[in-house]
């Protein structure tokens, strides 16, 4: 079928792009297609809100305060354009949502809600309780469903096609019998979400955020960019590694060690609780590698504790937190504190694009969590995820519009489909006998140990080493299940592949850059490094299939680099 | 030390490729306590068995993917924990496992949901602004905490479908609007910045509407999100009060309670019939008439009053007075 | 023991039958039942799509006429209980809910305390009478019946307004008066089920197949008699049991009966004393 936009990916991002296509051109033919159904995708899990400098709340609140706020919070690794533009639609962004039915909390005179979030200097993050970006989600695909939006819900993107540096469209897997179907499109939007969950159990992310976008992008020879910053949320479950947000410490948490002390009062005297993530993460390893944790068989922590706050206050500010924390650690925040830890929770690198969401093949263009423009930088602040995805979301629709009514007519030939035929026939391979699942589960073991909050030269170079072996044994993995009715079994596979390869570039790009930034934190080089690293790791598949690291200047703007205290 | 056993998980599998219906295999798993029906299921499928097939995502009771049966009521597997099932099993420590109900099976514990997803649609499952296109995103809409209230709750759904599998009606008629759908209906139409109510309204009332509802309440005990749906229901016929849309069998008939309770105070259940389906209606209930006169179980065509039946109705008035000065 | 009694309107009429099996065993049992002829329909599960705030003050004024009279208030209709209840549960936990409400009763010299208890006959029997003493009674044993307990929804859900008295899913209450009159209670998948009695006028079809698959079920366990503690239960098993088991394909019959009756059985009393040739069904067959 031909389509005049096809986008991969139904999470915030991708029907916002849906969504502003179609309001500025009724005529178009659009295709979402998305391997879960739209309100499965892990926007629904952003639970504590979104910035836009509203000035709601604290009336002194501008939009130059958001800008600085996340270049600070970027450790200088944002571009600086990109960001202004992210903070100045922010506030545009927030009404439109709210105008389409998004339920934010109000204050008292009917106007948004905002509350304190980490690393912002003033009240500026809108929410809904604590289901913001369930809520968000759910608005999007009302009114996807309201436009008469055309979704395939559970397809598997296989690849992405071009030709002569033009966008073609995408293959993509069935996944209710397992056929190939090609989508041709002059325009193509990923928004396909992170790759987070290659930490596996020490991760918080959705089992499908798995990388897929940035994998198939790396095929067809788009570059990805800052893949080793991943970003550790302080506090996830001790068991699940499931999040408990920013907003339990915007309420007034406290973290607490083993001597039942606020540590943060060592690392972030000011902020104390309210430092940005990265901070809070290194702060509570450090606590845990000098004893002052708590022991469990599931591991160390440390306490997040809510008890001050009485019951009335939690059940109706965090009650979902409060049942995340019964459902999945068995404890009742109300009565005791809340084991947590660090946990992999949000992918800063992605796709490369610029702030007009476009890749370096025409035609082709990435939004979201799987994407880089680089907003975040070296470390994203809170709050400004669900921001970004809405943001360019609606920016990467605005583009393709325009560009729907200038180009051809998309071809993908039927030996390229053929190609991905061959590919899925050949993971049956009846010689084939590497376990997936043990395979997933060293991938995560070793990233976590080797490439995870804290890195060294050693691990990162054993940690490269293990990748590519498990890269080795992927190409004998079994696929037992072979039915072709939603092959669960295929799909896992072919997402660990996915896995695999952005994993490399995560370790590759982490052994390379020899400083500490943001969320990469290299104990051998624990300082900033503007000199030598003042700039954006780039990523490219070679045609044998290894991945090829260089580098791409930051834009810098009116702020000039400082150092990051909080 | 931590708590372990053997428990078997009894799966209902079905690949219509291969299987000519549905059958129960077993797996028998040692677990440790603590752990959620999702993560057992994920075991098997990692250790066990690789063509077990279930819907996950989330991992977190918030992206409403892995609803399923378990011990035969509909809810997240994401979310129940092992060992609670293990204290409403019928043979010990064996948990049944089956996909939700009122749905097709593509296969195993996957079922289709897009007749679901039909009904969102058909019923305007969403907001209609009242801010003009050209104006979106312009200013806020100046909303009060206190008029997000009745929708606070409602917001929760995650469309998990558990009602849905659960329903009553929607088992007896595959077009029904279905629980979830209504409570959508309901969100919006208590939204103040939504427009659609009245056109809303008008399509919820119709046939394999809101009236179908037989108020069995199994959504509600269902609900993961603990959302009182019945609310929702009862707000929504309400409302094609409000709106005057009561030339409906179901409205005729509800409307009859409150004409009895002011008129006498007793149900007029001899006329009840008539009255909700008029003298063309009643012709289909000729013969259950026939049938429970011929075993003397006419009710009375006019029920005793109650004594204090005049103080009953000067009640009910102020009531009814007083609600509309509200207004 | 006593109870103000509350009259749900369809035991006036379709299903007189349920009181007249009640006032035989009342004596036997020792359970005095003061009728409340003052009070009115309970709304029917119906009342408060018209007018929520009637709703309200009609069942807040039926309560309070049991507390008048300084008696907790029994009722044998799921329904009437669930509407009740409701109330109940709305006025015990809105203080100014309940001012409101007083206010219109006060010209009516009535006030709602929440002081009366709102219960079931199976509550009853249960809780309040005893199940020992239940069977102390038992004159003539249901040896060898097997019975399939039919609890209807307002009994069991929403659980939230019923306390910890049976899971809404695996409830026993009734099963236990079973087993406490020497009957053999039948398990069934049907038990929590819905009978569809309150779409019978409104979706005749709906509600055919609703009650045609539970008592579907109950035949092929074997059922010779389904027994439920609802009048409006019975009204949709027995009724129009012969449509509701052609909608199935089955010619099958199974006696519908009601709580009262089916203690009056093992209390000696006579199918016919209890009015039991009264209902449409009255044998059973495969």
């Amino acid at each position: 079928m031909t389509y005049d936009i096809v986008i991969v990916g139904a999470g915030g991002g991708g029907m916002y792009a849906a969504l502003e296509a179609i309001r500025r051109n009724p005529a178009l033919k659009i295709a979402v297609i998305s391997k879960v159904y739209p309100t499965r995708s892990h926007t629904s899990a952003a639970q504590g809100g979104v910035n836009a400098a509203l000035a709601n709340k604290h009336k002194d609140d501008t939009i130059d305060l958001h800008i600085f706020d996340t270049i600070k919070g970027s450790d200088y690794l944002g571009d600086q354009d990109s960001i202004t533009y992210l903070c100045e639609q922010a506030p545009i962004l927030i009404r439109e949502l709210e105008n389409l039915g998004a339920p934010f909390s109000r204050l008292e005179d009917g106007s948004i809600a905002q509350r304190p979030f980490g690393g912002a200097s003033r009240h500026r993050c809108c929410y809904c309780a604590d289901k913001t970006g369930h809520t968000v989600l759910q608005t999007l695909f009302e009114q996807c469903m309201r436009y008469g939006i055309q979704f395939f819900n559970e397809y598997y993107l296989l690849s992405i096609e071009e030709n002569d540096g033009k966008c073609q469209g995408v293959i993509a897997l069935n996944l209710r019998d397992s056929k190939i179907h090609k989508f041709e499109a002059n325009s193509v939007i990923l928004a396909t979400g992170g790759y987070a969950k290659m930490y596996w159990h020490k991760s918080s992310n959705a089992a499908g955020l798995t990388g897929d976008g940035g994998a198939a992008a790396l095929r067809a020879g788009i570059p990805l960019k800052d893949m080793e910053f991943v970003q550790f949320h302080p506090t996830g479950l001790r068991k699940s590694g499931l999040l408990v947000t920013e907003g339990a410490r915007g309420e007034g948490g406290y973290l607490i060690n083993n001597k039942g002390e606020r540590f943060m009062s060592k690392y972030a005297p000011e902020k104390m609780e309210l430092g940005p993530r990265d901070l809070v993460s290194r702060s509570i390893e450090i606590e845990i590698r000098e004893g002052l944790g708590f022991e469990s068989t599931a591991g160390q922590f440390i306490k997040l504790d809510l008890t001050h706050l009485g019951a009335e206050l939690i059940m109706q500010r965090l009650p979902q937190i409060r049942e995340l924390c019964i459902y999945f650690e068995g404890v009742d925040p109300i009565l005791e504190p809340i084991p947590v830890r660090p946990t992999a929770h949000y992918s800063m690198g992605g796709i490369d694009v610029n702030t007009s969401c476009e890749t370096n093949i025409e035609g082709i263009y990435a939004v979201g969590e799987g994407a880089c423009v680089s907003v975040h930088g070296a470390n994203r602040l809170g709050g400004n995820s669900l921001l970004d995805i809405l943001v360019f979301g609606k920016r990467a629709g605005m583009e393709v519009v325009e560009r729907a009514s200038k180009s051809g007519q998309p071809k993908i030939s039927d030996s390229q489909v053929e190609d991905q035929q061959k590919y899925i026939d050949g993971l049956f391979g009846k010689t084939h006998h590497e376990r997936y699942d043990v395979i997933r589960e060293e991938l995560g073991t070793t990233l976590g140990e080797n490439a995870g909050i804290y890195r060294t030269k050693d691990a990162l170079t054993k940690g490269v080493a293990d990748v590519y072996e498990l890269r080795e044994r992927f190409k004998k993995v079994k696929v037992a299940d072979h039915s072709r009715l939603f092959n669960t079994n295929l799909m896992q596979v072919m997402e660990l592949g996915s896995m695999l390869d952005l994993a490399l570039c995560v370790a590759k790009g982490a052994l390379a850059r020899e400083e500490s930034r943001g969320s990469h934190s290299r104990i051998d080089f624990p300082t900033r490094d503007d000199k030598n690293w003042h700039k954006h790791s780039i990523f490219k598949m070679t045609a044998e299939g290894d991945i090829a690291v260089s580098d791409k200047p930051v834009t810098m703007g009116k702020h000039e680099l400082q150092e990051r205290t909080y | 030390m931590e708590d372990r056993k053997q428990i078997t998980f009894n799966v209902l599998c079905f690949n219509p490729e291969v299987d000519e219906k549905a059958y129960f295999k077993s797996y028998d798993v040692v677990l440790e306590k603590g752990i959620t029906v999702l993560r057992a299921l994920n075991y098997i499928k990692d250790h066990v068995d690789q063509t077990l097939t279930h819907r996950f995502f989330c991992q977190a009771g918030i992206c409403g993917s892995c609803a399923i049966r378990i011990n035969g009521v509909s809810k997240l597997a994401c979310t129940t924990q092992v060992w609670d099932e293990l204290e409403t099993c019928k043979t010990k420590d064996q948990i049944i496992v089956e996909p939700l109900n009122n749905f097709k099976v593509i296969r195993d514990l996957v079922v289709d949901i897009d007749p679901m997803i039909a009904k969102l649609k058909k019923y305007k499952s969403w907001v209609v602004p009242m801010v003009k296109d050209e104006d979106l995103g312009k200013k806020e809409c100046d909303v009060k905490p206190e008029e997000f209230e009745p929708i606070n709750a409602a917001t929760d759904c995650i469309l998990c479908a558990s009602c849905y599998s659960e329903c009553t009606i929607t088992e007896a008629d595959r077009h029904y609007i279905s629980p979830l759908v209504i409570l959508r209906a309901y969100r919006m139409n208590m939204d103040t910045r939504d427009t659609a109510g009245e056109e809303r309204t008008r399509l919820l009332q119709e046939d394999h509407g809101i009236w179908d509802c037989t108020h069995c309440y199994r959504c509600v005990e269902a609900c993961v999100k603990n959302i009182p749906i019945m609310e929702a229901i009862q707000g929504v016929r309400h409302e094609t009060f409000e709106r005057g849309m009561t030339n409906t069998a179901g409205a005729r008939h509800a409307k009859i309670f409150l004409d009895d309770v002011k008129g006498g105070g007793r149900l007029k259940e001899a006329t009840l019939p008539l009255r909700t389906l008029g003298p063309i209606g009643m012709i289909g209930m000729i013969p259950f008439a026939l049938k429970m006169g011929a075993k003397g179980r006419v009710p009375p065509i006019f029920p005793h009053k109650v004594s204090t039946h005049r103080e009953v109705k000067t009640l009910v008035e102020q009531v009814e007075k007083e609600s509309k000065k509200k207004d | 023991m006593k109870f103000a009694y509350y009259i749900s309107c369809i035991n006036e009429g379709m299903t007189k039958e349920l009181d007249i099996a009640l006032n035989l065993l009342k004596k036997d049992l020792g359970i005095e039942l003061a009728r409340m002829e003052e009070a009115t329909c309970c709304g029917g599960s119906n009342l408060e799509f018209v007018h929520p705030d009637v709703a309200v003050v009609n069942n807040a004024r039926n309560i309070a006429l049991a507390e008048k009279m300084g008696l907790d208030m029994v009722t044998t209709c799921n329904t009437c209980l669930l509407g009740l209840l409701e109330a109940k549960h709305k006025l015990d936990h809105d203080e100014a809910l309940k001012a409101k409400v007083n206010r219109y009763l006060k010209s009516h010299k009535l006030e709602y305390k929440g002081t009366s208890k709102v219960t079931h006959l199976l509550w009853v029997l249960n809780e309040d009478y005893g199940l020992d003493k239940l069977k102390s009674k038992v004159k003539k044993p249901l040896t060898g019946l097997k019975i399939a307990p039919f609890y209807g929804c307002h009994i069991l859900r929403p659980s939230h307004l019923f306390g910890q008295r049976d899971n809404p899913y695996a409830p026993r209450s009734l099963d236990l008066v079973i087993e406490a009159l020497g009957g053999e209670r039948i398990e069934y998948e049907s038990k929590t089920k819905c009978c569809g009695f309150h779409t019978m006028l409104v979706a005749p079809e709906e509600s055919l197949k609703v009650a045609g698959k539970a008592l579907v079920d109950a035949v092929d366990n074997d059922a010779d008699y389904i027994v439920t503690p609802c009048p409006l239960c019975h009204t949709a098993l027995d009724s129009n049991q012969a449509d509701a088991m052609k909608v199935m394909g089955s010619s099958a019959s199974v006696p519908v009966i009601h709580l009262s009756q089916l203690i009056g059985l093992a209390l000696g009393y006579s199918p016919q004393q209890l009015g039991m040739n009264k209902h449409v069904v009255t044998s059973r067959s495969a």
